[in-house]
């Protein structure tokens, strides 16, 4: 427990100053972030890489609290994605080449993405690009490109660029990395969006009492709870398998797990909110805003859920045995 | 909130448990083998005494109990794993189910030490069952209306009222009762007592109740004049509703509100396994699993707590809630699939399974304790109320 505030209370003082809703805003259209130096001079980047090669060394269950405080403050920057990549690399033995953030983008066999929609540009230079078991650093393209139709400037690979590095990962490990991390962005974001509503509901007055004195709103309000703590161990589930890395099943998990509370969760908080919940003024929107492009990205339920159903039928004993092995592969 | 988030945090199931695993599933492999799907999904509601008594032979009733009742002594996560077993199998749990979890603990934390020496032992020998009598025909969700009365006299108490929904009364040898002792309906909690009455006494009237699919489990009960020892008053006169709602906590943590559909879903796993091409169904059986998996890593975190001796009833009321809608969603799941691919042969035995699922399970989200009351306690929890 001391541990873990040892570590999460500095993260979270450190988000205060550089991931504030304004900076979260002015991210969107910019595809720009200016703090990403203090970040970096924080040493949180390396948390992942082995003491050995120069970092932290922690394990992933140590991070996880900084992963859900950073989506609780839709931190406008790829920190968890470039921590993974320092540490994938480090354990290849070698060092990424550029110390800027850098994105995760796994892909097919023919080299497409394995997710709908790009992750957010958000002042990333450069992507960590998985096809077949081939990893190599990339270049984004830069420069002016029109935001997508949740107003966010998305991340496009210059295909002209050489690699700058390659390694080797397991098949896939890439994919199960981004879907994971995505899940543990959205429980934070999640998280905070529970906040934000319990907030706007015993404040809010109608009828001569708070809003969350009317049994229907406390009924929703419960529900809401129960989806963000169903993302919040799902999330937990998905970065702390045994290996130190996702697994496809931890990843299969917290992915569907996440997509389907942050529908329930975005519809909650909407309807708690009424209008005032419209306006692109308040916060509100900037959380449902990235929780639904997060639904499109690097995977959905339906498409996770299937992983785990073709696991379940290989098994041959009953569904506790199933979950049980899956927990410990 | 935060606080309650972190009440999930990641627990194991320790080795000393888990090494409990391996013999109960032998032990289930011979007790179980021949029983169809459709008779292991009433796992909750098989009453099979032999099967309790052969559970109980191998001392695994009472499991969490002391030994000096005849216990086994173990902790939460042992019982974590011996219920997680059993449901998974589709064990015939009803006989033994009420008094190994709820009126043992009971008669453990609040009853006298003759009353534990004399009840606890027989009820871990697999000797005598126990049923709840709390609902009333006009106290259901509004418990503290009950008005089934005991008057106290010279030599013990006497009982008039009448309790409905009992699980397996006909079947038990003893009920624990929520009765008013003092005061009208109109005090409300203040004035209820618990009881634990032998249903053999003179003035019991028991009569089932036929339920939607035909099986009778629960029943009506009438006390008419019943006279009551002393000595049947458990815990404090009085304090029966600080009792009851200790006993709900107990009920309502635990692998029980996770599995109730599990044997269906594994009857359609294995008949997916047959069909070629089942894209759509192998994608519903895998969210289903994926939520059963977050839930029993809840449920584990939350058996945590109670080995560590502490009260989580918000955390369980909340497990509870979500459990009890994936139990409640597998058969609609399964049914629509199914349905939609009417050129694909299903077994006897799996469309049995789904009927009876299918119709009982409404009941999982209202025996316990409603939906809406549960999360009545997690608005509590929150600081809503
Ligand atoms: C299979 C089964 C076995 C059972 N076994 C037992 C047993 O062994 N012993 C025993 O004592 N009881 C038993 N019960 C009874 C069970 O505890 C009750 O059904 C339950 O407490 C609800 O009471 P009720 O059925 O009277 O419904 P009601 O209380 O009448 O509720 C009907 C509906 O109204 C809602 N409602 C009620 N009050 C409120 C409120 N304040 N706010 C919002 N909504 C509200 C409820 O949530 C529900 O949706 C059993 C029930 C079932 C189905």
């Amino acid at each position: 427990m001391d541990m873990d505030d040892a570590l999460l209370d500095p993260f979270k003082r450190l988000l205060e100053r550089i991931s504030t809703a304004q900076m979260v805003r002015a991210s969107e259209s910019a595809g720009e972030v200016a703090s990403w130096v203090e970040i970096d001079g924080s040493g949180f980047v390396d948390a992942l890489v082995p003491e050995a090669a120069g970092g932290v060394g922690l394990s992933l269950a140590d991070v996880v609290p900084l992963l859900l405080a950073a989506g609780g403050a839709l931190l406008p920057v790829a920190l968890g994605e470039t921590m993974v990549a320092r540490a994938l690399v480090a354990r290849a033995g070698k060092a990424l080449p550029v110390t800027t953030p850098v994105l995760l983008w796994p892909a097919d066999q023919e080299g497409r993405p394995r997710s709908l929609i790009a992750p957010a540009l958000a002042g990333a230079t450069h992507a960590f690009v998985q096809q077949g078991k081939q990893a190599s650093v990339r270049p984004l393209m830069q420069g002016d490109a029109a935001p997508d139709g949740f107003g966010i400037v998305a991340a496009r690979l210059d295909p002209t660029a050489a690699p700058l590095l390659v390694v080797e990962l397991p098949e896939d490990a890439l994919f199960a990395w981004a879907a994971a991390l995505t899940a543990a962005t959205m429980a934070g974001a999640m998280a905070r969006v529970l906040e934000m509503t319990m907030a706007h509901v015993n404040d809010r007055q109608q009828f001569g009492r708070p809003l969350g004195k009317f049994q229907a709103i406390q009924q929703q309000m419960s529900m809401l709870a129960e989806a963000v703590a169903m993302a919040d161990v799902a999330a937990r589930i998905g970065l702390t398998g045994r290996q130190d890395a996702p697994s496809r099943l931890d990843a299969a998990i917290a992915k569907t797990v996440a997509d389907e509370s942050a529908t329930t969760v975005c519809a909650i908080a909407h309807a708690a909110h009424g209008a005032i919940g419209i306006t692109r003024e308040h916060d509100l929107s900037l959380y449902v805003r990235r929780l639904k492009r997060w639904q499109l990205s690097f995977g959905s339920a339906a498409g996770w859920s299937r992983i785990v159903g073709e696991a379940r039928l290989v098994e041959t004993g009953n569904s506790v045995d199933f979950i049980r092995a899956m927990r410990h592969d | 909130m935060a606080g309650l988030l972190d009440s999930f945090s990641h627990a194991d199931i320790p080795a000393g448990a888990e090494a409990l695993r391996p013999q109960v599933k032998a032990f289930l492999a011979e007790q179980m083998a021949g029983r169809p799907a459709d008779a292991r999904a009433r796992s909750w509601s098989g009453f099979d005494a032999d099967f309790s008594r052969a559970v109980a032979a191998r001392g695994w009733l009472g499991l969490t109990l002391p030994r000096e009742y005849g216990g086994g002594g173990a902790d939460a996560f042992s019982r974590f794993v011996l219920v997680e077993e059993f449901l998974a199998a589709g064990a015939p749990v009803a006989a033994h189910w009420i008094g190994d979890r709820q009126s043992g603990p009971l008669l453990l934390h609040y009853g006298t030490e003759a009353q534990r020496r004399h009840y606890l032992p027989r009820m871990c020998a697999g000797e005598i069952f126990f049923c709840i009598g709390m609902s009333e025909p006009n106290a259901g969700s509004d418990l503290a209306s009950v008005r089934t009365r005991a008057i106290g006299g010279e030599d013990g108490w006497t009982l008039n009222g009448q309790k409905i929904w009992t699980t397996y009364a006909h079947k038990s040898h003893y009920m624990i009762a929520l009765v008013r002792t003092s005061g009208t309906s109109d005090d409300r909690q203040k004035g209820l007592s618990q009881f634990i009455i032998d249903l053999s006494l003179p003035g019991i009237d028991i009569r089932p109740i036929v339920d939607l699919t035909g099986d009778s489990h629960f029943n009506e009960v009438f006390f008419d004049d019943v006279h009551l020892p002393a000595d049947a008053l458990v815990g404090q006169e009085g304090a029966g509703w600080a009792q009851v709602n200790a006993e709900l906590a107990f009920e309502r943590s635990g692998p029980e509100r996770i599995y109730s559909s599990i044997v269906l879903l594994d009857c359609w796993a294995d008949h997916l396994r047959g069909v070629p091409d089942a894209h759509a169904g192998l994608a519903v059986l895998g969210r289903l699993l994926a939520r059963m998996a977050v839930l029993r890593e809840m449920s584990i975190a939350v058996t945590a707590r109670l080995a560590a001796g502490e009260s989580p009833v918000i955390e369980a009321a909340l497990i509870k809630d979500i459990g009890t809608a994936l139990e409640q969603e597998i058969p609609v799941a399964i049914a629509e699939a199914l349905a939609a691919h009417p050129e694909v042969p299903v077994t006897d035995e799996l469309l049995r399974t789904l009927a009876f699922v299918s119709q009982v399970a409404p009941a999982y989200s209202l025996r316990g304790g409603t939906r809406e009351i549960l999360r009545g306690m997690i608005a509590r929890g929150l600081g809503l109320r």
